[in-house]
């Protein structure tokens, strides 16, 4: 019995790939009852696999049978074949090779192709395709009608801009990757397909613009893709989370968007996009920390706009930052610091609240976070009440029941106010675990605390890398060139060199020179004098 | 086992971290903030009056109902042979730890000021919450306790109404100076300046100033006034400057920020005001055969306020000559200061530092005998110069 425990601890090697494999080696024999047989045995008899059998061609009648997975392929191009097959298809019964004209015959896919192993045919009937057996022949041929519904192309939830483009990612990978290249018309966008996930065959599509990426980011990104090994993968937060340079970090290394034009100008910026069927939200690697603060608006807007709310976003995620642990470090420690008639104030509303201003601080914060998880995971009629009850009890009666003062209410307000306006949730999130860490450093040691504690984050965030680029780049290492686009963005024909460190050197440039507006107009008018 | 020696190193600092923690901690809750400070002699022994802040019932700090009925700060009084002992033993009636950080006020009373407030101060400098900004005054006839026994109806919390209308009073009238704890400190340690501070005096019947009826009425029976300054010499006070005399000690110092200066002209008294909107003062030292002369030059800029006789103020003749009457009338304000301060032997105008920062090295000389020998004999030379800017709305007045 021992024995059998030792075993059972001994550590398993990952091998799903031969269990899966295992009772489809070998090729399609010529005969058609044991090929359906065979799908029909492998499949375990699903109910979505369909066999429709049926005789091919106009005067031959090769008796023959289309296989594929409901719900997965087009039905009417399946329909239209069928017709084409049947009652249109004639073929010279003593031509070269029969199976050759069949499939060079067949006009209703896009894309046809031979296929002999059972692994293969397994392969492609599950990612949507079908086969097609005829009796006496020893291979099958594989059309490509994929399809079935897809969400429609809709606005994006979580990245919304006033001016811009309106349309978002799908699930569908290949309307994704369109969308991209519809907007970057280029032969140098390179998409690469690579398959991840031994079980679910996840189609990845890694895409970079040829010349403007760096090589050796391409390679790094591909070989930290090609090296994911398990089952599944179902988002792309899957492979973010396998691919990243550091797990243990609030912050995030790569950074991911649900909008095509956003992917667009980071593959001009030489960032390699990583695409995953069945999800809208795309990965952009390499990340830099000022990236989570640009949004697209910033490069549709006029310069002293963008600039100013580009600022207005870095001083949001400070307040969400610190605000409710100023506020515990200012009322417990440095009470000095505090205006005569504000401190006056908050003593007076401290007053009745029974509990320190950590504890009140902690009860509120978290009492917030719950409520946003809340609103959240809701339905959205639910939500409402959600809200009404928050605004209700925690706004207004908790502050009339005294457990806590309506200062500390206003601070944490702001605090979730600031973290909803930090353009992304990646970075809010990450700052709201930081904003504990912070508080309990200001409850311990007040200012002190909290400066440590910013100290801390900043040493931290200089020694991230994502795809080995230095996550504050341009700020550490300084690029004087690049932090025209940091806190200020500089009017777009400033903007002459793509992200050093992260585009190929040699190409940094990535405008003309004299795009600014009213020096073409001075040429102009020169011109016309002579 | 092996435990992994990263994470562990990290809890263990972690928890290190709660061993010290919170040591300084003060919840608000805890403190009682003294706004003001009163400091008498009583005894031989000093007496220390606190006035606190009660948060709950200052007006606006607090929207919920049942506050508005106290009173707005309470006062406490504890005695003891040093300020620090004093301090401590308030503690017997104070349930919260008193904390100075806002102390904004500190009153001194008259008997205990012409003692001498050199001693007094180092408790104050010594301690880190003090703010060296706090306004000092002086409890004119009256100890610091009487003077802090005070509601008043505007400005809830009596040290605010002092220090409001200290400011305001410097601001728009110029008889009354600002003095700030740093200022008194600095002044120790300077052989050629003395301090000079205002002084507040309850005016009224004070019986029952600290009832609450005292602000239910629209005239208070007790109310706090600011007084004339009090002019210290080696930390003693050794006199009083009001009315005239006060407002030339702010003209020499510079303090001057807007007043209204009332002149003569042709036969009417005291007929034309003169409201001025910046005025600048420079002091400057020559030493002529080896004796010091002060040069004050005024510049001011104003405007006609008022008038009880018919001018024609489009003339530019009879501004020339207003100005003139005008110089000549705060020339004599500035003499008038400077001849009182000269007869008190107090060099409240900061000459001697004037003298020091211009010859440093016979300053070496003079500093031992300034204030008996140089400073009374000094020949002050005043010169203004005043600007009529606008006449105000009117060119021609109605009075013909």
């Amino acid at each position: 019995m021992w024995l059998r425990l030792r075993n059972q601890n001994k550590k398993q090697v990952y091998q799903y790939d031969k269990v899966a494999q295992e009772g489809i080696y070998g090729t399609i024999e010529r005969d058609l009852h044991a090929n359906i047989e065979k799908v029909r045995n492998i499949t375990g008899n699903s109910a979505d696999i369909v066999i429709r059998r049926f005789l091919l061609g106009k005067e031959e009648n090769l008796s023959s049978a289309l296989c594929f997975v409901s719900g997965m392929v087009d039905e009417n191009m399946v329909q239209q074949l069928l017709i084409e097959a049947s009652v249109q298809l004639s073929f010279p019964s003593t031509c070269c090779d029969q199976l050759d004209y069949i499939e060079k015959k067949i006009a209703t896919a896009n894309t046809t192709r031979r296929v002999k192993q059972w692994n293969e045919v397994f392969s492609l009937l599950m990612s949507g395709e079908s086969i097609l057996f005829i009796h006496g022949m020893q291979e099958a041929i594989s059309i490509a009608v994929k399809g079935g519904e897809y969400r429609a192309i809709t606005e994006p939830s979580t990245q919304l801009s006033i001016r811009g483009p309106r349309e978002g990612f799908t699930e569908s990978l290949g309307t994704n990757v369109a969308m991209v290249r519809r907007r970057i018309q280029h032969p140098h966008v390179r998409v690469e397909a690579i398959t991840v996930g031994e079980v679910t065959h996840t189609n990845v599509r890694m895409m970079y613009m040829k010349e403007i990426a760096d090589d050796n980011i391409v390679e790094e990104v591909r070989s930290r893709l090609q090296r994911i090994c398990m089952d599944g993968v179902l988002e792309s937060g899957y492979i973010e989370q396998l691919i990243e340079d550091e797990t243990f970090t609030t912050f995030p290394t790569i950074y991911h968007t649900e909008r095509p034009d956003s992917v667009a100008a980071n593959l001009l910026e030489g960032r390699v996009a990583i695409f995953v069927e069945g999800t809208p939200f795309v990965l952009i690697a390499p990340a830099v920390f000022i990236q989570f603060f640009q949004a697209v608006e910033d490069y549709y807007a006029r310069f002293d706009i963008a600039t100013a709310l580009r600022f207005l976003r870095i001083l949001v995620f400070f307040i969400s930052l610190v605000a409710p642990s100023l506020y515990i470090a200012a009322t417990t420690f440095h009470q000095e610091m505090i205006p005569t008639s504000l401190v006056i104030a908050i003593a007076a509303q401290r007053e009745s609240v029974p509990f320190p201003a950590f504890v009140e601080a902690v009860i509120m914060e978290v009492t917030f976070e719950i409520l946003r998880e809340a609103g959240v995971r809701l339905p959205r009629t639910v939500g409402q009440a959600v809200s009404i009850v928050g605004a209700l009890v925690i706004g207004q009666a908790a502050v009339e029941a005294g457990f806590v003062s309506s200062v500390m209410v206003i601070v944490v307000s702001i605090t979730a106010i600031a973290s909803f306006a930090t353009p992304s949730f990646a970075i809010a999130v990450s700052a709201r675990l930081i904003r504990f860490l912070l508080m309990v450093l200001a409850a311990l040691f007040g200012f002190y605390g909290i400066l440590i504690g910013l100290i801390w984050m900043t040493i931290h965030l200089c020694s991230l890398r994502s795809f080995g680029v230095p996550y504050m780049t341009p700020l550490a290492p300084l690029i004087p060139t690049n932090l025209r686009d940091t806190f200020v963005r500089f009017p777009l024909w400033a903007l002459t060199d793509r992200p050093h460190g992260i585009t190929e050197e040699t190409n940094i440039v990535r405008q003309g020179d004299e795009q600014r507006p009213e020096h073409n107009q001075e040429t102009r008018r020169e011109g016309d004098e002579n | 086992m092996k435990i992994k020696r990263y994470p562990f190193l990290i809890f263990m600092l972690f928890i290190c971290t709660l061993l010290f923690g919170c040591w300084s901690k003060k919840e608000l809750r805890d403190l009682a903030l003294i706004i003001a400070v009163g400091i008498d002699k009583k005894d031989g022994k000093y007496m220390s009056t606190f006035q606190v802040v009660n948060p709950g019932n200052v007006a606006g700090a607090t929207q919920r109902g049942g506050g508005s009925t106290g009173l707005p700060v309470a006062l406490y009084t504890s005695t003891g042979d040093t300020l620090v002992e004093a301090s401590r033993k308030a503690s017997k009636q104070i349930s919260r730890i008193p904390y100075y950080s806002h102390t904004n006020l500190v009153v001194i009373g008259e008997e205990l000021a012409k003692e001498g407030i050199q001693q007094i101060f180092d408790a104050v400098e010594r301690n880190p919450q003090f703010r060296p900004t706090a306004n000092i005054v002086i409890a004119r006839k009256q100890t610091a306790k009487q003077l802090l026994s005070v509601l008043t109806p505007i400005d809830k919390i009596p040290a605010n109404q002092m220090i409001k209308t200290l400011e305001l009073t410097e601001m728009m009238w110029g008889e009354n100076v600002d003095t700030r704890l740093r200022e008194v400190i600095e002044s120790f340690s300077l052989a050629g300046k003395e301090v000079i501070m205002s002084s507040f005096y309850v005016d009224g019947n004070r019986k029952h100033s600290d009832d609450q009826n005292n602000v239910r009425t629209m005239e208070p029976t007790a109310r706090l006034r600011a007084a004339e300054l009090a002019i210290f010499k080696k930390g003693k006070l050794i006199g009083w400057i009001g009315k005239e005399e006060a407002r030339g000690v702010l003209w020499i110092l510079d303090k001057i920020k807007q007043t209204a200066v009332t002149v003569d002209w042709k036969e009417e008294k005291e007929a034309v005001s003169y409201k001025v909107v910046r005025a600048k003062t420079k002091v400057t030292a020559q030493l002529r055969n080896g004796k010091p002369i002060i040069f004050v030059a005024v510049k001011t800029e104003g405007d006609i306020g008022e008038t009880f006789v018919a001018i024609d103020f489009t003339d530019p003749k009879q501004i020339v000559a207003l100005e003139k009457v005008m110089q000549q009338e705060i020339k004599a304000e500035i003499e008038k200061a400077a001849h009182v301060a000269q007869k008190k032997k107090s060099d409240i105008f900061g000459f001697g530092e004037v003298v020091h920062r211009a010859y440093p090295k016979e300053w070496k000389e003079m500093k031992k005998t300034w204030d008996d020998k140089y400073f009374p004999k000094l020949d002050v030379q005043v010169k203004v110069e005043s600007f009529i800017r606008r006449t105000g709305l009117r060119t021609r007045s109605y009075i013909q």
